[in-house]
């Protein structure tokens, strides 16, 4: 666990096609817009665009909250078995989630004024959802959205 | 080589005119003793033609016959254009199966207006994501063009629910009433009644209609009274702007 | 209110406030959005809301929890809340996250939502 945390953390940043920096309220709006242009290159689906851009907002807005900075890495890959794919990462090196099945619930939040879907409400929007954190050094989130066949 | 020695070897090639035609155009380009891209641009289109013709077996087989024939023939810059031309026709296979499937998701699921601002969807057979994925995504864009006030969705084709199912039908209702529509659901059989109770899916938030004859006649009964609202703001309207000339008014 | 502080613009009809968002919602600008509407349902003592957001584009969930929440306030205040004009793809993405816009009538457009209020 602890070294998959590292090993994440370290994911080179200059393999993205975009890595926005999250330190303000309006960067969150920035990392939207990015994943949304990049979902629309890829030829995504007008409601596979929406998708990718609000689970970016959950997760960009995750680190502002919790962490204060961190950043949202996005590629585009066209080489995939199922099809072109935007990968998005966020990395933060904030304090870390001590039971990650728990914050996974619906409707679980530390955040008062937050609705507590954000976690598990990025998973059922994307294809593949995974998520790596170790309290005192840092949260990794990776999640993938393919295009669909049709 | 001569003329009449590539005329001989294209008789043995060729079972048919048509296929002959083309040995003779690919093997005149072959020894025509011009090289690289040139050749390959000219080996192109004849060899494209004969593996649709033959199939990738039959033509390996004549190929091989070929290369035995003649030494000086340029297999070097032959195998990796047979290669991407495989490929590429294998891509345009894919595609073509592609189109297929989504011709296939268009037909397994239809949209009908019934009536005015009612829309129908009969939903038939199994639902991988993809695919419902996709019907959703109709649905909604044309509820939201048309401005469709009630949505009846008829599960009489579908075999069976579980929960990847019943969570999906779920997400598209709650979509759906999200655009301002009112949904209808029909057709659960008795068993799938009974699975769905058992796996606590209750589809709560739509109403349900025995067949799809009760269905209409729910749809029907909220447009009455959405017709009826709307008179009644009308009117109440009308009177308010009477209202408002007060100080105008000449009684 | 000063002017500084309205982030939309509003239009009265009859007795209801007509909102029509035609920027892009985010953090911010949805909270000043809320301190705005519960100001004037105060201040022009409106029986309804009613919410366009035809041209919002993502609806995430902080968003649709602040929206719910003004929901919830002006209902306080005695004035309902009619949400209309949800784009497709942004309600197929509240759907699949398991978002309910509650404390809101949904409305399919302005025709529409006057009949609710």
């Amino acid at each position: 666990m602890e070294g998959k945390v590292r090993e994440l953390l370290d994911i080179p940043a200059n393999d993205f096609d975009v890595v926005v920096r999250i330190a303000r309220e309006e960067d969150i709006a920035v990392a939207r817009q990015m994943a949304k242009q990049l979902a629309q290159e890829l030829g995504f689906s007008l409601a596979d665009v929406t998708k990718v851009a609000t689970a970016v907002s959950e997760l960009a807005r995750n680190i502002y909250r919790y962490a204060q900075t961190g950043k949202i890495m996005i590629r585009k890959r066209l080489e995939e078995n199922g099809g072109p794919t935007i990968e998005v990462v966020a990395v933060d090196h904030g304090p870390g989630i001590e039971d990650v099945d728990l914050v996974l619930t619906k409707g679980y939040t530390t955040y008062e004024r937050s609705l507590g879907i954000g976690l598990s409400g990025i998973r059922r929007l994307m294809d593949s959802f995974e998520i790596a954190s170790e309290v005192g050094t840092g949260t990794v989130v990776r999640v993938e959205k393919r295009r669909r066949r049709f | 080589m001569d003329n009449n020695r590539l005329e001989m070897l294209v008789e043995e090639l060729g079972a048919s005119e048509q296929e002959r035609k083309l040995w003779r155009k690919l093997l005149r380009e072959a020894v025509s003793g011009a090289g690289g891209n040139e050749l390959r641009q000219a080996l192109r289109e004849p060899l494209c033609d004969l593996l649709q013709e033959l199939g990738e077996v039959n033509l390996g087989a004549k190929l091989k016959f070929v290369i035995e024939r003649i030494p000086t023939f340029p297999t070097a810059e032959l195998l990796p254009l047979i290669l991407e031309l495989c490929g590429e026709l294998r891509h345009h296979s894919e595609q073509t199966v592609c189109e297929l499937e989504h011709m296939l998701s268009e037909l397994g699921a239809p949209i009908i207006r019934v009536w005015t601002d009612v829309l129908l969807v009969p939903l038939i057979g199994g639902f991988d994501s993809d695919r419902a994925q996709a019907l959703v995504e109709r649905l909604l864009e044309r509820a939201s063009t048309t401005r469709a006030k009630v949505v009846v969705v008829d599960v009489t084709g579908v075999s069976t629910i579980d929960t990847a199912v019943g969570g999906f039908l779920i997400e598209m209702f709650s979509a759906v009433k999200l655009l301002g529509a009112e949904v209808i659901l029909t057709g659960i059989k008795p068993e799938i009644a009974h699975t769905l109770v058992k796996l606590g899916i209750d589809f709560r938030m739509v109403a349900i209609a025995r067949d799809l004859e009760d269905a209409l006649r729910q749809a029907i009964a909220l447009l009455e009274e959405e017709r009826k609202q709307r008179r009644q703001i009308a009117w109440a309207q009308g009177s308010n702007f009477s209202g408002e000339g007060e100080e105008h008014h000449d009684t | 209110m000063t002017h500084k502080e309205r982030v939309v613009p509003t239009i009265r009809v009859g007795d209801c406030l007509l909102v029509p968002i035609q920027i892009d919602l985010d953090d911010k600008t949805v909270e000043q959005l809320q301190a705005q509407l519960l100001a004037e349902i105060q201040e022009q003592r409106v029986r309804a809301v009613i919410l366009d957001v035809r041209m919002v584009e993502v609806i995430d969930s902080y968003i649709s929890y602040t929206l719910s929440e003004t929901a919830a306030m002006a209902r306080l205040m005695g004035c309902r809340t009619v949400i209309c004009g949800i784009r497709p793809p942004v309600a197929l993405t509240l759907a699949q996250m398991g978002i309910e816009l509650q404390g809101f009538l949904v409305a399919r457009d302005l025709e529409h939502a006057l009949t609710l209020v």
